[in-house]
């Protein structure tokens, strides 16, 4: 209708040779996200002579999504399990080259120890008698104690909705305060379309005109994930405007950059806490697409 | 009711019907002793009405021989179009066998659950890494571990363009630590560098072209 919808595949050269990476390098809770650039095919802007009037203004949101950096605590019953599966692979292993090791030197230990030993009689084994197994084990405690990891859950930064730290185990959604006609609301970002643009280029404009600059996203795909039709009161409909349509993206976020300002009317959410900001026929909307996985 | 009565009658008529038949029969040939029992095969329930009832194999189309050379072609490599992605290779990767295993079977699961047509699933072969670390008295380096990297690579044939931010946000969301994901087109130079390399048989081209 009124938005064109180009083709929806014609980016798709530079979405595809993106690779997601979960290591602990970089920046600490975000994926690595390294896509390799390939000329992207020029869109054309279609003419479209004596296109119909929509009575509806078309507006484009992004729903900008930090995936959970670490797993998720397992339920008492996973636990269980876990600890019986964790016993029955012990119990019906073998012992593997390290343990062998360690059973040949106590052995040989015992006997050099006994008062009838004949050098002579043992193998040759060279290296391994003079590093034994068991120091070698001693060495690597020593290593693991000098490790701190980092606490997982940390209460402080858990209750600080702007930063970005917070939930590691959860995934957080962006809400901005934008001004909707007279009032301000708390919803996704989202910004009016614009004639000879894609409604995709509307939501990246969407999250460039954030206050909090710097925040990169990769967009999945070009096709919507989800709309919100909004109809005017009816003092304020006219013959051209009778309401919005919203049509929603999802992006994953890549990179944060430096902080917002504490002022910034912007905080990041939970699935479950996006009741308490978002109006109810809105939150069904958005609640369809976004995955409380 | 009525309907089962009609059925009862007609079923009366007929088995009225086929006794008068045999009755016929017999009493035109009383005096032949049964040759026909000598000469038809053993399989007498031929018959019976319902003979051939399981048969379904001769209703199949005819497909022709497999050869073995078959089986190493490659499966067609779909090009793009305007709504749905051409052949894509999913790459799994990591160092924890049972994680990249059971991801990448999770995986093919979520695209049979989606719709999402998976052409093959396939493992490439293990890298090992051997880390080796300084002596810390003396210049000697010595091996301190060694890594296995696993990869499994799932290929999809067709994704549709509206299923792709959904499919990708699950499996983003359900990646575990310490293991890579990679989405990239399938090429043929992939699909080449499965194969074990032949020196001989690229010498013996080599001289040939020389």
């Amino acid at each position: 209708m009124a938005a064109p919808c180009r083709r929806m595949a014609s980016r798709s050269l530079l979405q595809f040779l993106s690779c997601f990476s979960r290591t602990a390098v970089g920046n600490a809770g975000f994926r690595q996200f390294s896509s390799t650039s390939v000329c992207r095919a020029t869109l054309m802007t279609q003419s479209v002579t004596a296109r119909a009037r929509s009575p509806w203004t078309l507006m484009a949101a992004v729903c900008l999504q930090r995936f959970p950096v670490i797993s998720a605590d397992c339920t008492p019953i996973e636990q269980q399990f876990r600890q019986m599966m964790r016993q029955m692979e012990l119990e019906k292993s073998l012992l593997s080259d390290h343990e062998l090791r360690l059973l040949e030197d106590a052995e040989r230990m015992s006997r050099k120890q006994a008062d009838d030993y004949d050098s002579d009689e043992d193998d040759d084994l060279g290296d391994q008698e003079i590093v034994l197994a068991q120091d070698l084990e001693d060495s690597w405690e020593q290593k693991l104690k000098s490790f701190q990891p980092t606490p997982r859950v940390t209460a402080d930064t858990d209750e600080d909705l702007t930063s970005l730290e917070r939930c590691l185990a959860d995934s957080l959604f962006l809400l901005a305060e934008q001004q909707v006609g007279e009032g301000k609301l708390w919803l996704l970002p989202q910004t009016r379309w614009q004639d000879g643009e894609t409604l995709r280029q509307t939501a990246e404009r969407a999250l460039a005109s954030l206050p909090a600059a710097g925040l990169k996203a990769t967009f999945l795909g070009n096709a919507p994930c989800g709309v919100y039709k909004y109809k005017l009161p009816k003092a304020a409909r006219t013959e051209s405007t009778v309401g919005t349509k919203v049509f929603f993206f999802k992006a994953v976020l890549s990179d944060s950059g430096p902080p917002a300002a504490p002022n910034a009317p912007l905080l990041w959410a939970k699935k479950s806490e996006l009741q308490r900001y978002l109006k109810p026929s809105y939150m069904m909307a958005v609640d369809r697409f976004i995955l409380g996985l | 009711m009525n309907t089962v009565f009609r059925k009862l009658q007609v079923s009366v008529t007929q088995q009225a019907f086929v006794l008068n038949q045999a009755l016929t029969s017999c009493r035109a040939t009383p005096s032949i002793q049964h040759p026909v029992w000598t000469a038809v095969n053993e399989r007498q329930y031929k018959t019976m009405p319902t003979h051939g009832i399981g048969r379904w194999r001769h209703l199949l189309p005819r497909e022709a021989p497999k050869k073995k050379k078959d089986r190493h072609q490659m499966k067609e490599i779909l090009a793009e179009t305007d709504t749905a992605y051409g052949t894509l290779n999913v790459k799994v990767s990591g160092y924890d066998m049972t994680l990249v295993e059971h991801y990448s079977q999770y995986i093919h699961n979520l695209c049979n659950r989606l719709g999402i047509k998976v052409a093959e699933s396939y493992a490439l072969p293990t890298k090992t890494t051997e880390v080796m670390l300084m002596q810390e008295q003396g210049t000697k380096m010595f091996v301190d571990a060694v890594l296995k990297t696993h990869s499994r690579v799932v290929q999809l044939s067709s994704l549709n363009a509206t299923a792709c931010p959904v499919f990708i946000d699950v499996l983003l969301k359900n990646q575990p630590e310490g293991v890579q994901l990679s989405v990239q087109e399938h090429t043929e130079a992939d699909f080449h560098a499965r194969f074990k390399g032949r020196p001989e048989l690229e010498g013996l081209m080599a001289q040939m072209g020389n």
